[in-house]
């Protein structure tokens, strides 16, 4: 019985990994999470960011109310991402490099507010 | 049980062999010595392993997974799946795992009674029996065949470089694509900053990312490097060529040769394998791809791509035994200018490939 929830495990894991996987630019891809001041106060955010081999662009949100990024840059040495959009800021370091699943974890301000965010590649 | 340190790294070959990045398992800076009886041989790709049964010195019992390599490799060395059985005392020297866990990579093993000497080195380590020499075969109307000559069986087997680094580069690199100094990344391909710690941090964590590692297919040049070898199947009539890998994942690969454009509307959902169109150049298969998806890691060792990706891959044979590879690797969105890599790989003559899947070791894998 363990052996075989253990082998269903293992095949999932397998099914989830091929069907996510993304081993390019490190930020390509669709993001989602939240960020806000408190644990009870979170603002969804989905982020679409692509590498066009000279700059990441994309949108915050993408639909009628979409935030175009202005700017998101790296410091490849600490895996510190920096994302500017018209009112945002956020700085986060990426986390779990090496997943599909990454994240980014940091700070973010809008509209004089700020809090923390955290966004995981779907 | 016996613990001491080597002090030195062990052979390269000893890794040649393995599916998974075996450096992220096993810690090759020490050796353990293993006396106990074998419980269970998993003969299975691409791995096998013979759980032996050992006391710990005043301890309880513990049941060591021993990875005995691959079994098509150990078969062609002479360790056949009735070899070793349960029941029998063995002696087995091997390199333990990083993680302390019970599991070990075989280097010696002997039988204990009585005392016979079963298998010494490693499974990918067998030296390919001698060959005789000829020219390339041709069809008919003189074109170079990349396949077998008329009649004849064999396939193509072991690459002469299991990584890919740039032509004219001279560093030291593992077979599974680890550098031995990570100061030498800047010379192995010339990387766009975002591709450079993508690959250091690939390197650093000792490969243990490997998509290849689940079994997910290895694209791009990476397919020309994988245990297990490869076939071409030339249907001229029908304006193409299958590529078919033994190894991996064994799946296949079509190059069209009827004149078709690049990149078909049909094709273009990013793939494994991408799109191919061939071409010859008097005694060269020409192939340009395009359609390359980014879930797979284009050689041993973590080098990166996007769907950017551009191949220009050249294969000749300059005799019977030898298949020279060459490729172009044109991504401007992860390398700064495009580069070359190239290697060969040895013709095995009068056999056909074997049944291989990486899927098939799941249990021996991830279960004890």
């Amino acid at each position: 019985m363990r052996t075989r929830t253990f082998v269903l495990a293992a095949a999932f894991v397998v099914f989830t990994a091929s069907t996510r996987a993304q081993e390019g630019h490190p930020l390509t891809g669709t993001w989602a999470g939240d960020w806000g001041p408190a644990g009870a106060q979170r603002t969804h955010i989905t982020m679409v960011m692509n590498w066009d081999g000279k700059a990441v662009t994309g949108v915050i949100n993408p639909g009628p109310d979409a935030i175009s990024l202005t700017a998101v840059s790296v410091d490849w040495g600490t895996w510190t991402v920096r994302i500017d959009a018209k009112g945002v800021a956020a700085e986060g370091r990426m986390e779990d490099i090496g997943s599909s699943h990454r994240r980014i974890v940091g700070t973010w301000s809008q509209g004089g507010a700020k809090g923390d965010f955290t966004l995981t590649r779907d | 049980m016996k613990q001491f340190v080597l002090g030195a790294l062990i052979a390269v070959g000893a890794v040649a062999h393995a599916q998974l990045p075996v450096p992220a398992l096993y810690d090759e800076w020490r050796r353990v010595t293993l006396d106990g009886v074998v419980t269970r041989v998993a003969w299975a790709n691409p791995r096998a392993y013979v759980f032996v049964d050992v006391r710990e010195p005043g301890g309880p019992v513990s049941n060591w997974a021993i990875e005995i390599g691959n079994p098509l490799d150990l078969e062609q060395r002479g360790w056949l799946r009735t070899t070793v059985r349960a029941g029998d005392s063995v002696s087995v020297e091997a390199v333990p795992a990083r993680d302390n866990a019970k599991r070990a990579l075989l280097s010696t093993f002997w039988k204990t009674s009585p005392r016979a000497r079963v298998f010494s080195g490693s499974a990918a380590t067998a030296k390919a029996a001698p060959t005789a020499a000829g020219p390339a075969p041709r069809w008919p109307d003189g074109q170079v065949r990349l396949g077998p000559p008329a009649g004849r069986k064999g396939y193509w087997g072991a690459a002469s470089l299991t990584t890919m680094i740039e032509s004219a580069s001279k560093i030291s690199v593992r077979a599974d694509g680890l550098l031995a100094n990570l100061s030498d990344a800047d010379r192995v391909a010339p990387f766009q900053p975002w591709a450079r710690a993508v690959y250091l941090h690939r390197q650093r964590t000792l490969l243990r990312d490997d998509p290849a590692a689940r079994c997910l297919p290895t694209g791009g040049p990476r397919q020309f490097h994988t245990p297990n070898g490869f076939q071409f199947v030339e249907q001229r009539d029908l304006g193409r060529i299958l590529v078919l890998f033994g190894g991996a994942n064994r799946n296949w690969r079509i190059i069209y040769t009827d004149g078709r454009p690049l990149g078909q509307a049909a094709e273009a959902v990013p793939s494994y394998y991408g799109s191919s169109v061939g071409r010859w150049e008097k005694d060269a298969l020409v192939v340009e791809s395009v359609g390359y998806n980014e879930r797979f890691w284009m050689t041993n060792g973590g080098l990166p791509h996007t769907e950017a990706l551009r191949l220009v891959e050249r294969f000749s044979r300059p005799d019977l035994n030898t298949l020279r590879y060459e490729v172009t690797v044109d991504d401007p969105r992860t390398y700064t200018r495009p580069w070359r890599s190239e290697w060969t790989v040895r013709w095995v003559p009068d056999r056909e490939i074997e049944e291989f899947f990486c899927e098939e070791n799941v249990e021996s894998t991830f279960i004890r």
